[in-house]
């Protein structure tokens, strides 16, 4: 196919891809931590950086800029956690205070540097929603050596970022450095997002950071293939974007790769096998016990507590009707039960609950005990 | 008493502040080897907090830790902990056997992967506890009592001396209980010590050598029969505390 | 959203005015109180206007008129002024809010631009109903401005009229020998070298005056996103065409420029960046291209300089 012949499309679909496969692994993290408004909060945060940076040394290289937005990151994901030690303020609310001023602050800083000269020329105000097409050689370079760098690092202290986002409190008494490990997590975060900046600039940069997270873990059951799903699902939608944005035209790159984004996780959420919306319904109204099924399913269950060592074990469909008041209709039950998988005759002419019935069975005494608590 | 005895774990003028108020204070405690130990106290007392300290995941503002006579920070990998279910995200996409074998990441080290040994001490753990069926399924599909067995197994596999577990007991079934106090009379009987944040008063004298009751301060600690009696329960937990009579609690 | 900005707008407004005093009649100490927008109008307010007028320009050089927000202070100095010239047909994009505001409140606000006959303004073709606001280019066009300007101070300033009006008269004098100026220059290049690739639409009225046709990377306002079918498209153009040159300009981020001449690298040719020009802006003051005429010589130059061939320009 000939769509990668051109020059330019094949520079910007390749530095999307980066985009995407750093944002989405590294976002996978985030979201598993609960962390997903600290991506954007970082990414509004950088956005005086890279206006201050541009002040101090009138560079408009790149790289410089992008180093600036780094550090004005960082710094604010270090002003959320003086915010939240030192005073009442939650963490969310503190996201969004940090956010808030940073993001303000950077519009203001945008607003004075119009007068100075040829600050035009640095084209600050691109960094806002990002300027795909005009990624040069030496852009794609930078950002395919970062991108590298970060994914290295995961690679090489993966067990250990595993537990850092599912148990930190184990991870320390084991003698990790769980302190340490965090920021190092937090500033790879903040690399893959520098990296995407003048892509998707600086607003639609979170939605790279979530989304690609959100959809893989509907269609995973692990974290590496988790990880590795949430990065094509980046390339895809980075690459994606970039070719429907080149051939219809004054259609803007970096929003064009979010709106594929934002299709996935939406066709994930409502479709993926388990998870999904449309699965879960589909399968909560083949499987749901109605009202009046599930206490003989817990009758049989309760029975089948008395000879744990013999799942064949039936009890005879009397026994159940002493158990059930005298109204219900333990024999339509019992056969509705066997149509949807949850219960099963036995050997000696009795019932017993199949494994599937007697997981449900304890799904809903676990509900319960939940529910009272 | 021997004063050359080392302790398992001695703790002393132990004070733990929280936004300028007190969840600790002063606590004084030794805990000997090969001793099952309960912390006993109402909510807030500070239970959890002390054993977080002593494993150093919150600051001290006072006091001391040591670990078998050293101080805790040498203690590195001595104490196997097993925090409290709740805290936990189940969501997490992992599964059983992923989880056990996270407890061999402390002596993995940097940069490599775990390889066959440790897949099958965490085998051998979860055979233990008696998971061995669930060794590949996910977490999220867990009952409570099977998430709190996969815990104690990811204790079991750093084989440290001493154990720590926040509320093992809350929210599991029968069988569960009685399997994983098996595990830890296993685990006294070959010198380990066990020390078990326990909210249930009724079978303290039945688990447990010794206990630490808790509220703020120290209010008493030592021998299940010598401390665990109605007038110490009731300075404790201020207030009526009915279960005495039937736990057999040994009274004044 | 708009009602807040509205409301702070309003705010601002108001307390400009209280703090800067009203706007009406000349000055006494002689001095009519003037503020251009752009630094383009700027230098012919400042031309026509002499010592007589006190002038503040808000946009130095090098700064994007598309995209130049008005600070509270140009607000202030706005208001307190008795005229505001501004270059118009929708040039300061996002100051048009501002300035239908102080407007209403009874300043005096004067488009240049739109001092030329409509039948002469180009029609843009991205935006319908609008026209393409860059005609200053048209050298011969521009001057019919001069006219507005000078009628303006006149009638602010009577006592000066006869100043205002001379120097006009001077100054239009001068326009209509640079554009001769321009047109023999340009002469130098065959029709078919005649074609101007710059950064965005600045061009159109330069192009139709002396015969040159002309691409923009971004289009009439660089408010907007080029995309890559643009880059493609015009790199297939230069590739096309062998076009030897194509030009950055100072208020504009170079980058556009330089990923097309990488695209264009990337299809063989080499095309060099033919040099800076001047597109919404003068160049600094103090130079030769801090003036309209300065800078219309310069681009000129740049433009025939590297769209010759080698030797052609001896």
């Amino acid at each position: 196919m000939d769509i990668f012949g051109d020059y330019t499309l094949r520079l910007v679909a390749l530095g999307s891809a980066v985009l995407g496969a750093t944002s989405g692994a590294l976002g996978s993290f985030a979201y598993l931590r609960r962390q997903s408004l600290l991506g954007d909060a970082v990414s509004h945060a950088a956005l005086p950086g890279i206006v201050l940076a541009f002040m101090l040394t009138g560079s408009k290289v790149p790289l410089v800029l992008m180093l600036g937005a780094g550090m004005a990151g960082w710094i604010g994901t270090l002003a959320v956690q003086v915010v939240v030690r030192r005073s009442r303020v939650p963490y969310d609310s503190a996201l969004g205070i940090v956010l808030a001023v940073f993001f303000g602050f950077g519009l203001v800083l945008l607003t004075h540097i119009q007068k100075f000269p040829n600050a035009a020329q640095a084209g600050l105000e691109s960094f806002l929603f990002g300027q795909a097409a005009s990624l040069l050689r030496r852009d794609v370079v930078t950002m395919a050596v970062l991108g590298a760098a970060a994914l290295l690092a995961l690679v090489l202290l993966w067990k250990e970022f595993k537990l850092l986002s599912f148990d930190p409190d184990f991870a320390a008494s084991l003698g990790l450095p769980v302190r340490r490990l965090d920021g190092l997590l937090t500033l790879l975060l903040v690399v893959a997002i520098i990296i995407g900046l003048q892509t998707v600039g600086v607003v639609l940069m979170s939605a790279m950071i979530v989304a690609p997270g959100a959809a893989a873990r509907q269609w995973t059951r692990r974290l590496a293939p988790m990880v590795a799903v949430a990065a094509a699902i980046g390339i895809f939608s980075g690459v994606t974007g970039s070719v429907l944005s080149s051939y219809i035209p004054r259609l803007p790159t970096g929003p064009t790769i979010v709106l594929v984004l934002s299709v996935i996780v939406v066709v994930s959420l409502l479709m993926a096998p388990q998870r999904g919306l449309l699965w879960r319904s589909l399968r909560l109204g083949v499987l749901r016990t109605a009202p009046d099924l599930d206490p003989v399913l817990m009758h049989l269950y309760a029975l089948s507590h008395q000879h744990p060592d013999d799942p064949d074990h039936g009890h005879s469909v009397a026994v159940i009707r002493t158990m059930s008041p005298p109204e219900a209709k333990v024999d339509a039950a019992l056969e509705q039960l066997a149509d949807r998988g949850l219960a099963r005759r036995t050997a000696d002419a009795g019932w017993a609950p199949t494994p599937i019935g007697r997981r449900e069975a304890q799904r809903i005494l676990d509900r319960e005990a939940g529910e009272e608590s | 008493m021997n004063e050359s005895q080392v302790w398992a774990l001695e703790v002393e003028d132990l004070t733990v502040a929280y936004a300028d108020k007190p969840v600790l204070w002063d606590i004084d405690l030794q805990v000997p080897k090969g001793v099952k130990m309960a912390i006993i106290g109402p909510n807030g007392a500070g239970k959890s907090t002390l054993v977080k300290a002593a494993m150093g995941l919150v600051k001290p503002v006072a006091g001391e830790v040591r670990v078998f006579g050293k101080s805790r920070e040498s203690a590195e990998g001595q104490i196997a902990y097993v925090p409290q279910r709740s805290t936990l995200s189940w969501d997490f996409p992992t599964d059983v056997i992923d989880v056990v074998t996270m407890g061999t990441y402390g002596r993995v080290g940097w940069f490599r992967r775990c390889g066959a040994a440790e897949k099958k001490e965490a085998e051998a753990a979860l055979d233990q506890v008696g998971m061995s069926e669930f060794a590949r399924r996910p977490i999220a599909a867990l009952s409570g009592g099977q998430q709190q067995r996969v815990l104690l197994a990811r204790a079991l596999v750093q084989a440290a001396p001493i154990y720590i577990l926040d509320e093992p007991f809350q929210g599991v079934d029968a069988p569960t209980e009685r399997a994983i106090i098996e595990v830890l009379d296993g685990l006294a009987d070959d010198g380990k010590t066990i020390i078990v944040v326990h909210h249930d008063l009724q079978t303290v004298p039945e688990y447990f050598d010794a206990v630490l009751l808790l509220n703020v301060r120290a209010i008493d600690s030592g021998p299940v029969g010598d401390v665990f009696t109605e007038e110490n329960l009731r300075l404790t937990f201020g207030g009526r505390v009915g279960v005495l009579a039937a736990s057999g609690a040994g009274g004044v | 959203m708009k009602s807040i900005a509205n409301l702070s707008m309003s705010a601002m407004l108001f307390i400009a005015a209280a703090c800067g005093g009203g706007a009406t009649g000349p000055a006494d100490g002689g001095n009519v109180k003037v503020v251009a927008t752009t630094n383009i109008v700027g230098d012919l307010v400042r031309t026509i206007g002499g010592p007589q007028v006190e002038l503040e320009v808000l946009m130095g050089p090098g700064i994007d008129p598309h995209l130049y927000k008005a600070s509270a202070g140009d607000v202030r100095r706005m208001s307190s002024a008795q005229v505001i010239f501004y270059s118009g047909l929708h040039l300061e994009g996002k100051m048009s809010e501002i300035l239908e505001r102080i407007g209403e409140r009874g300043a005096r606000t004067v488009a240049v631009a739109e001092c030329v006959p409509e039948e002469e303004l180009i029609e843009s073709t991205g935006f319908s109903g609008l026209h393409d606001p860059h005609a200053w280019f048209d050298v011969g066009l521009w001057s019919e401005a001069v006219g507005c300007v000078a009628e303006t101070l006149a009638d602010l300033d009577p006592e000066h009229a006869v100043e205002y009006r001379e120097r006009a008269e001077a100054y239009a004098a001068e326009l209509v020998a640079l554009d001769d100026w321009v047109r023999q220059t340009v002469e130098a290049l065959a029709p078919e070298q005649r074609v101007l690739v710059t950064a965005h639409d600045a061009f159109g009225y330069f192009g139709r005056a002396y015969d040159f046709e002309v691409r923009g990377l971004l289009g009439v306002s660089t408010t907007a996103e080029a995309g890559t079918s643009d880059i493609q498209g015009l790199a297939d153009f230069i590739v096309d065409r062998q076009i030897p040159a194509i030009f950055v300009e100072t208020s504009v981020p170079p980058r556009y420029v330089q990923a097309l001449q990488e695209a264009v690298r990337a299809r063989g040719i080499e095309v060099k960046i033919g040099g800076s020009l001047y597109s919404d802006s003068l160049g600094d003051p103090g130079t030769p291209a801090g003036s309209y005429a300065g800078t219309v010589r310069a681009n000129v130059k740049a433009i025939v300089t590297a769209l010759a061939k080698p030797g052609q320009m001896d």
